[in-house]
């Protein structure tokens, strides 16, 4: 059981040596699920021994759940192997789709959210979860365009999809910022269609500024505007396991730590504000 | 009632080919020309998806091409091969076929090869582990018994044969190569691509080596398996042969059904 305290990094293979040589102080480890899709071998090794070390949290990003396509069922069953080798902490997916008619984007799409989209992943994690036997946690994901025909928020789908399947969510913020810049939404508005019980992770990252907009690259450290977001979301809905999320242009692992100790202090900080 | 079926199937469109952008349009709120560089993001994610899991599997070849050629190999890759898979480590066994279609693989007629190689090495990586195996009871068996055994291969093994000399080339481009960097051109190679433990080995084998490991690995018994290597080399010696495959548990087990 991870705390609602414990705060993490994603493990990236530039970093496998490093982090095993000075062991961290850090709440648990996450990873990409589909980069362990792996009979065995190197890469398996390091996962085991990351599991030895920390609690792990597998995050998928590949599923594509929000497809129209059938689901990927021979993916699940990959991921179910994983999840039966590894015994993680928390496995998470994705409110989105990543491509339709065969075809894969291995991109996190958007959805339009409307209630046939609410029934289609409604009836997704349920299948999952009972494959997995366990609960997953679902991602809002980063947008750079808006549904015309879309009959809710994100969030209100997110929550109701809670409500429906028992899964949590997973709450990321710069997600969340990403969106509310370039669709002009409110994050408040976001967060008050959530519930603390709803949560089981939370996610901090970087986006990158272009002349289209933000792009969410995981490549730079959490923005102002995102810590801000983030302390607001650890006293209106508590604090919850969070991860420091870097896939582009990796720092030095320092860094990481860095910001997961920032994120450490606010997490605590509205704790106390709590108490 | 908004139709998600419709609706993913026009913004696959759209994001597989800038020329449909007009199908996504109807779905999207807000202005056009703005979602329209906005779409872009996302053929750019793709792209990028693409070229890393093809960076991943093909480091040798991305090496000899250099990073921009490699870039628009990929984006041949995409063109005649997509991603059909969340799974990024399945993406890329097209990449020889790829290769030697284009322009590239005209020029560099080797590259189709490295390619097989590549991605042989590729899947070996994360095959299973194979399980330790201790191969005195082979020498335990009767005579007659030991000619009519298979061998078990370690998950991963493959062979594969160029008139290029492919293992060289893989060789030379290896982090932490410092030997001389000359090619003899003359001369081509049989890969032998296997799982030492966790690393992935990449050895040249010679003609009798090859044909015996092929017949094996195809689950010939060690007996025919032999006589096709002697057809190939006189001098082929299995003995030799085995202990380094066994040693090394590229070799990793036996089956038998021999029965006196």
């Amino acid at each position: 059981m991870i705390s609602n305290l414990a705060v993490g990094i994603g493990l990236r293979q530039p970093h496998y040596g490093e982090v095993f040589e000075r062991r961290p102080a850090l709440g648990f480890l996450e990873v990409h699920s589909e980069n362990f899709f792996l009979d065995g071998g190197a890469s398996m090794h390091v996962l085991e021994r990351a599991r030895a070390a920390y609690p792990v949290s597998l995050h998928g990003v590949g599923l594509s759940l929000g497809s129209v396509d059938a689901l990927a069922e021979r993916h699940l069953a990959k991921l179910q192997r994983l999840v039966e080798r590894i015994e993680p902490d928390l496995v998470s997916e994705h409110l989105s789709w990543g491509g339709v008619g065969g075809r894969h984007f291995n991109d996190l799409l958007p959805l339009p959210a409307t209630r046939e989209a609410l029934e289609l992943m409604s009836a997704r994690v349920d299948r999952v979860q009972s494959v997995l036997k366990r609960p997953i946690l679902i991602e809002n994901v980063s947008a750079y365009v808006a549904y015309g025909a879309s009959e809710m928020s994100e969030f209100a789908l997110l929550a109701e999809l809670a409500r429906r399947t028992g899964c949590g969510l997973l709450l990321d913020l710069n997600n969340l910022y990403v969106n509310a810049v370039n669709l002009g939404l409110d994050p408040l508005a976001a967060l008050n269609e959530l519930t603390p019980a709803m949560i089981g992770e939370m996610h901090l990252a970087g986006h990158t500024g272009t002349d289209a907009g933000l792009v969410d690259t995981h490549g730079t450290r959490v923005c102002a505007d995102v810590w801000s977001l983030y302390e607001t979301a650890c006293r209106q809905l508590g604090p919850h396991p969070t991860l420091i999320e870097w896939d582009t242009d990796l720092p030095a692992l320092d860094v990481l730590l860095d910001e997961a100790d920032i994120a450490a202090s606010v997490a605590a900080r509205s704790e106390l504000a709590d108490a | 009632m908004p139709d998600l079926l419709a609706c993913e199937h026009d913004i696959a469109s759209a994001l597989g080919d800038a020329r449909e952008s007009a199908r996504a349009a109807r779905w999207l709120a807000g202005d056009a020309a703005l979602n329209e560089r906005r779409l872009a993001i996302y053929r750019a994610n793709a792209a990028a998806a693409t070229t890393k899991a093809l960076s991943a599997a093909y480091p040798v070849i991305e090496q000899v091409l250099g990073p921009s050629a490699f870039a628009i190999l990929a984006r041949e890759h995409q063109r005649l091969a997509p991603s059909t898979s969340g799974d990024l480590n399945e993406l890329g066994a097209a990449l020889a076929d790829v290769v030697a279609a284009h322009e590239m693989g005209q020029s560099l007629p080797y590259l189709a090869d490295l390619a097989r190689l590549e991605w042989a090495a590729h899947r070996a990586y994360g095959a299973a582990d194979a399980l330790p195996f201790d191969a005195r009871a082979i020498a335990q068996l009767p005579a007659q018994q030991q000619s009519t055994i298979r061998f078990v291969w370690a998950a991963g093994t493959a062979l594969v044969a160029s008139r290029f000399p492919i293992v060289r080339i893989w060789r030379i481009h290896q982090a932490g190569f410092d030997g001389e960097f000359s090619v003899d051109w003359s001369t081509g190679e049989v890969a032998l691509i296997a799982r030492e433990g966790l690393r992935v080995a990449v050895h040249a084998v010679d003609g009798g080596d090859a044909a015996f490991i092929a017949a094996s690995l195809a689950g010939e018994p060690v007996g025919a398996a032999a006589e096709q290597a002697l057809a190939n080399d006189a001098g082929f010696d299995l003995g030799r042969l085995l202990t380094w495959l066994i040693t090394t548990n590229v070799i990793c087990g036996y089956t038998s059904e021999w029965e006196p």
